[in-house]
């Protein structure tokens, strides 16, 4: 991580460049959302470059080679850590679409707008 | 494994990339890739089988120029994707290359500044007016453009760039991404055998990487290359000083430099015109016609003007003019050439406007221009004349 962690050195360069960024589908929050999922493409790739290149070292000292991850079983045991592992993974990122059921199951929610100005009002409870 | 993969060439001034630095960087262009050869086929059958029916339905007539072609594509959603992305991919590309100079900036100037090698000089003009077609937006979306400078002695915006035209082009132009002026030399020797330049210029010549090839393929002549941006300059000098390769770096605008008349045989520039303006433009034809001994040549690498193209392919080709930041493209592609160098003071012969085929030959070639496929072509404009 060294390599890409900020430290004093680091020089913050403009990141957008000037000129009206033009947006296409007829809500601009679709493209907002592509260039993010295509962020996301990004990372996953550089992820799994990287584990190529792991891969490709192990195989060139003889650690391990492709063919032992092929042919690799996982015991019950690693399965069932794998699988707990996937549910906090969906759970992280499905959050969005939960949160609302949970909301609507919640059983007495108040208006946010009525929660500023009960902080607000200096005459209400405290 | 063919081995055929082209990555940029190791050169002592190009930043250094971690592993996921580098990683992310190829995925950009694979991402560029994919749009290409996946998504931008399809916009010809979106056209076809929905928008151009659409327009028929709607105007009784088939669309006849590039305003009809975007009353509907603009609507189409296989063109709101293809140019979302596309937009998308161009920003990815420049932040993927400014993540490792941002972080080793200082580094990479420290380095620059003491560089060894060749011969050449560096002559930068802190007093030079970057002009309104610079400052106004930022060219091609490289935020910052050419010019901004951040630290003393600044590199980033060239170190950025040079990286940036590898993954723009997709390596098509080469492991140096000498291919318009490895091209141009080419196209030059088998036209004009007998033309021994002995002092060549090339304008906005960023980070050199089109300059270099007019030093290996002309050896006996003294070469020099101009930009407006002093941190494009100073890395230029730093790479060339890497490859050993003489060139004189001076910080010039080519609408007017401080060169005598008559003192170049041959003046070049690559993908400049489109970057200037309606006055610019005619300047610096101007200024190429002052600068050349009479028989010298001027030759600018262009892609191709939109005349003769279908309103279709115009439309395409014509995207980076309101998406990517080239507010002069549309213009700059629809101009009479001939007339523009007469007007600058070429009246002695006429100009050539030829296709000249690439040099670098190693990639499928298309042989036609198509947007997002930067050096995929296979082919150059050369709009040039003789003095």
């Amino acid at each position: 991580m060294s390599a890409s962690s900020l430290d004093s050195d680091t020089v913050s360069l403009k990141r957008k460049a000037k000129g009206k960024r033009p947006f296409y589908f007829s809500d601009s929050d679709v493209d907002k959302l592509l260039t993010m999922v295509m962020a996301l493409a990004g990372e996953l790739s550089v992820t799994r470059d990287r584990l190529d290149t792991v891969e490709r070292i192990a195989a060139s000292k003889n650690l391990f080679s492709e063919e032992d991850i092929e042919t690799f079983e996982l015991d019950s045991d690693a399965l069932e850590a794998r699988a707990a592992r996937h549910q906090i993974l969906f759970r992280e990122i499905t959050r969005v679409i939960s949160s609302e059921i949970e909301e609507l199951d919640r059983e007495s929610s108040s208006n946010y707008d009525q929660v500023i100005e009960m902080v607000e009002s200096e005459g209400g409870r405290n | 494994m063919s081995g055929s993969y082209v990555e940029q060439n190791h050169h002592d001034a190009l930043p250094k990339t971690s592993h996921d630095e580098c990683a992310r960087q190829h995925f950009v262009r694979s991402f560029k890739e994919h749009l290409v050869t996946s998504i931008h086929p399809g916009l010809k059958t979106a056209y076809e089988k929905r928008a151009k029916i659409s327009f028929q339905k709607q105007h009784g007539r088939d669309p006849s120029d590039i305003k009809d072609v975007a009353s509907v594509m603009k609507h189409d959603p296989h063109y709101q994707a293809w140019s979302s992305l596309l937009r998308t991919s161009q920003e990815m590309m420049w932040s993927a290359a400014q993540i490792p100079v941002e972080r080793s900036l200082r580094e990479l100037a420290a380095s620059a500044a003491k560089s060894e090698g060749g011969q050449g000089t560096l002559r930068l003009n802190g007093d030079l007016k970057i002009p309104d077609y610079h400052t106004a937006v930022d060219i091609h979306c490289q935020p910052g453009g050419y010019h901004t400078e951040y630290i003393a002695d600044d590199v980033a915006q060239g170190a950025i760039y040079d990286r940036a035209v590898y993954l723009y082009a997709m390596g098509q132009m080469g492991p140096d991404n000498a291919d318009m002026g490895d091209s141009t030399v080419s196209w030059l020797q088998s036209q004009q055998p007998d033309f021994k330049p002995q002092r060549i210029l090339d304008m906005g010549c960023s980070v050199g990487h089109s300059t270099l090839p007019y030093v290996t393929g002309f050896p006996e002549a003294e070469v020099h290359g101009i930009d407006v941006g002093a941190p494009m300059l100073r890395y230029a000098h730093a790479r060339a000083k890497s490859k050993d390769l003489e060139v004189h770096f001076s910080q010039q605008n080519a609408e007017k430099t401080d060169f005598e008349d008559e003192s170049f045989d041959l003046v070049v520039s690559h993908i400049l015109l489109h970057e200037t303006s309606a006055a610019a433009i005619k300047n610096v034809i101007k200024e190429c016609h002052r600068l050349l001994k009479p028989g010298g040549w001027m030759v600018h690498v262009e892609t191709p003007p939109y005349e003769g193209m279908s309103p279709f392919d115009t439309f395409l080709f014509d995207w980076d003019s309101e998406n990517n930041n080239e507010p002069f493209w549309r213009r700059s592609h629809e101009l009479d050439l001939q007339a523009l160098a007469e007007q600058g003071g070429f009246t002695e012969h006429p100009t050539i406007q030829v296709m000249a085929p690439s040099a670098f030959q190693e990639t499928q070639r298309s042989m036609t221009f198509q947007g997002g496929d930067f050096g995929g072509g296979g082919v150059w404009f050369l709009y040039g004349c003789q003095k």
